[in-house]
């Protein structure tokens, strides 16, 4: 082990350091190669839309049992779980390439506006799930009437 | 058998392909799986969003091509907040054989997976042969 001098630095200076060490990271970061995962994302992706009565979230979640998922709704957050379980194909048999990907999954999402629990439904057709959230009706936009004085 | 404890999200890739599709929206490169046994080639391809009517295989001299069409017309009066898929339709394709028996190819389509089942031609199937005893 070497030694290293030790020469009492002025405050500015080890803050310069940490400035070229964020610097450092960053050019790391952002040149590292882009994959083609997104970073922050979870299985199943989702997409959240909404119209004027209800929340709808869809999951691309293809090949899946209906008993395999467990969907659930407290206040305004929904939670997602499951499992994909693997094709069991025959005892035989040899993979040639294997790109769909298996294991079990769970994800909560917040969701927009508050919602009436009690009226969640979710449906699974071609792959995809789609809960529809009927929105709480205090979130709903109310007329309000204008009265002539 | 290698199971992953999260499956993981890959973003859609575009299909790689130079052929001229026309038609609207985005045309995505499905992942799938291959496998084999002993009397035949099953691939299995995610489409989730398309249905049977939707599907079409077609076998063109080698190659076995596969699109499947999404309709978006769900989303007509629907604000989109948050999204992390795009809805597009799907393209492979596959290049197969002379082990391939062309006739029987077979496909299914349940929840948003196709799977094809390809049998394989008579002489290329394992055969036993038997030792005589003299």
């Amino acid at each position: 082990m070497g030694l290293i001098k030790w020469d009492r630095a002025v405050p500015l200076d080890s803050l310069a350091h940490i400035q070229r060490e964020m610097s450092d990271l960053l050019d790391i970061l952002s040149s590292a190669p882009q994959g083609e995962r997104y970073a922050a994302m979870e299985f199943p992706p989702i997409i959240v839309s909404v119209n004027e009565d209800s929340v709808f979230v869809r999951a691309e979640l293809p090949g899946i049992r209906i008993s395999d998922l467990d969907i659930q709704v407290v206040d305004d957050v929904l939670t997602i779980k499951g499992e994909r379980k693997p094709v069991a194909p025959a005892a035989k048999a040899t993979y040639l390439r294997r790109e769909r990907n298996y294991g079990t999954f769970a994800r909560s999402i917040m969701l927009p506006e508050k919602v009436d629990v009690e009226k969640v439904t979710a449906s699974y057709k071609h792959g995809v799930l789609l809960v529809t959230l009927p929105k709480a009706s205090e979130a709903k936009p109310k007329q309000v009437m204008i009265q002539k004085a | 058998m290698e199971t992953k404890e999260h499956p993981s999200v890959e973003k859609k890739k575009i299909t790689p392909d130079k052929c001229v599709i026309t038609g609207k929206g985005d045309w995505y490169f499905p992942q799938s799986d291959i496998y084999e046994t002993p009397d035949n080639f099953t691939i299995l391809i995610d489409m989730p969003g398309v249905d049977t009517e939707h599907i079409t295989i077609d076998l063109r001299d080698n190659e076995l091509v596969i699109n499947g069409e999404v309709s978006q017309e769900a989303y007509r009066d629907e604000k989109v907040l948050y999204n992390e898929y795009t809805i597009g339709h799907y393209h492979r394709h596959f290049v197969i054989s002379d082990a391939i028996n062309r006739d029987k190819i077979e496909a299914k389509m349940s929840d948003g997976v196709l799977s094809l089942i390809l049998p394989k031609a008579e002489h290329v199937k394992p055969r036993k042969i038997e030792v005589k005893a003299e």
